[in-house]
């Protein structure tokens, strides 16, 4: 799941598309288009959106590459301009905290039952449900750290908080998640 | 291993791409912990139900459009690059020569206008003696400024009504008194001029062997009294200490012993009166210090300084 390219080789091609190398912006979405588009999936739960984010996440690369000052990873700071992305597209339609079943991805399931079909879409749903469930901070946290495997260090780059923040973001998602899932079983700080 | 450490290692979800000893560790904890042990089955499973929601694919057609979009925006990028960039010589030339060409263009409308006219100055100079009766009128005075004694001892007072006007006169001299006292007492607007007004006072009036202005004693008093701001209360007082000794300024520091809120008031109150009663013992100061020094409730530095007060008095 972890997805970390070289470095040295991110900021090359960002000095590329600073100077106007085409092939260069190519590059980089074929390395971070597909990341970048499951992160926005999963904190707006729109395709559409999440494909605007996406594009708006590389046209802003392209318009701000000089302003990027090599001290974050570029991972970092393409997720840091995809969250930016993602709050403003939710402040700007809330209607995006309620998920429509439809609005959850079909899975490419070729040879699955229809039986099989409707049970795993009714998970993926009651997922996606839970994931809404959650603040947006919390969210942000959790999907960085279980959908693209960052390190906390780097979660909280991207974020602009501490390790510690990070932390408690996911601690509590993460308890509010198991509460979700497991309705009716003790707590684990009541266990403590 | 600690239940803390066992869930900060859950929750990352990285047991299983633990080091061996780790896991062991991890192992040997839950077989003991039936807590730890039922909460990290709920977190694995957590953790595994979030793998559930698959990753949402990335189209060809979405590939498409976005390179195309991208291909524009670099062409756009391109274009913009064809602006020439101002080099870094240019900014300071240009400032240079804008500061140059607003000096030619001063310079020349300058000749143009010529000198101001007679009778057109911006500023008037007056002996105090030519004050206004109805100075008190006029209400607070705007931009006022103090200038020193000159050789012949007169203090100068600069004020805008509706020009500038400056009125020169001796500090005895009664006309100038009132002046001094009436920016004292309300013709000043902020408290920061009321303060310099004091400080006047203070450079010029607070001379023991002589009589104070009766204007000048009763603006201080008032201002002692009434004034609002602690800063120009004790400023005030301070002034007033520098007088030599009425019944009227005896009177308004027994009162602001008694009743100002601000310590540093009471204590140069406390100062003022002993100091006085050390030549001419006087009863209502007497008690009042001996109450204060015995005053619970009073600041320890004014207790202090009335019970040393008086320890140096004679009864």
């Amino acid at each position: 799941m972890k997805e970390k390219p070289a470095g040295a080789d991110d900021r090359a091609l960002i000095e590329r598309i600073r100077l106007g190398d085409q092939d260069g912006a190519g590059e980089l979405f074929e390395r971070y288009a597909p990341a970048l588009l499951r992160f926005a999936d999963r904190l707006l739960s729109d395709r559409m959106l999440a494909e605007e984010v996406t594009q708006e996440v590389f046209v802003k690369v392209i318009t701000r590459a000089h302003q990027y000052d090599g001290r974050a990873e570029v991972s970092s700071w393409l997720f840091a301009i995809a969250a930016n992305a993602c709050r403003d597209r939710r402040r700007r339609d809330r209607r995006a905290n309620v998920v429509p079943l439809e609005a959850v991805p079909e899975p490419t399931s070729r040879g699955e039952g229809i039986e099989a079909r409707l049970l795993s879409h009714e998970r993926r749903a009651a997922v996606r449900e839970a994931l809404n469930a959650l603040s947006e901070e919390q969210r942000e946290a959790l999907v960085l750290a279980r959908y693209h495997g960052l390190p906390y260090s780097e979660i909280a780059g991207v974020l602009g908080i501490s390790v510690g923040a990070v932390k408690t973001r996911i601690f509590r998602a993460v308890e509010t998640l198991k509460a979700r899932f497991h309705e009716g079983e003790t707590s684990w700080n009541a266990a403590n | 291993m600690e239940c803390r450490e066992l869930t900060a290692l859950a929750l990352d979800g990285k047991l299983a791409d633990s080091p061996g000893p780790i896991r062991e560790k991890v192992a040997a904890h839950a077989e003991r912990c039936s807590a730890c042990r039922a909460q990290l089955l709920a977190l694995e499973d957590t953790w595994g139900r979030l793998g559930e929601d698959p990753d949402l694919p990335l189209t060809p057609e979405f590939r498409r459009r976005t390179m195309a979009l991208l291909e524009d925006e670099m062409l756009r990028a391109r274009i913009r690059e064809f602006v020439p960039p101002s080099r870094r010589w240019m900014r300071p030339l240009l400032e240079a020569a804008a500061v140059v060409v607003a000096l030619v263009a001063g310079f020349a409308a300058a000749r143009q206008i010529g000198p101001p006219a007679s009778g057109r100055t911006a500023s008037k100079t007056a002996s105090a003696a030519s004050l206004p009766e109805n100075l008190e009128k006029a209400g607070a005075l705007a931009n006022v400024s103090y200038r020193p004694a000159d050789p012949q001892g007169r203090i100068g007072v600069t004020f805008d009504v509706t020009s500038r006007e400056t009125f020169l006169g001796r500090p005895d001299d009664p006309q100038m008194a009132r002046l001094v006292a009436f920016l004292v007492s309300r013709g000043a607007q902020t408290a920061g001029e009321k303060s310099r007004a004091i400080d006047l006072v203070s450079a010029h009036y607070g001379l023991k062997e002589s009589p104070a202005s009766p204007d000048i004693v009763l603006a201080l008093t008032n201002t002692l009294k009434k004034d609002q701001n602690p800063g120009v209360r004790k400023k005030a007082a301070d002034a007033l200490a520098g007088f030599r000794m009425t019944p009227e300024i005896r009177a308004a520091f027994l009162d602001a012993l008694r009743t100002d809120r601000h310590p540093g008031v009471r204590l140069v109150a406390v100062e003022a009166l002993a100091a006085a009663a050390k030549d001419s013992p006087d009863q209502k100061t007497i008690e009042s210090l001996r109450e204060k020094a015995f005053d619970p409730a009073e600041n320890g530095f004014v207790r202090a300084k009335a019970a040393s007060a008086l320890k140096g008095i004679e009864f």
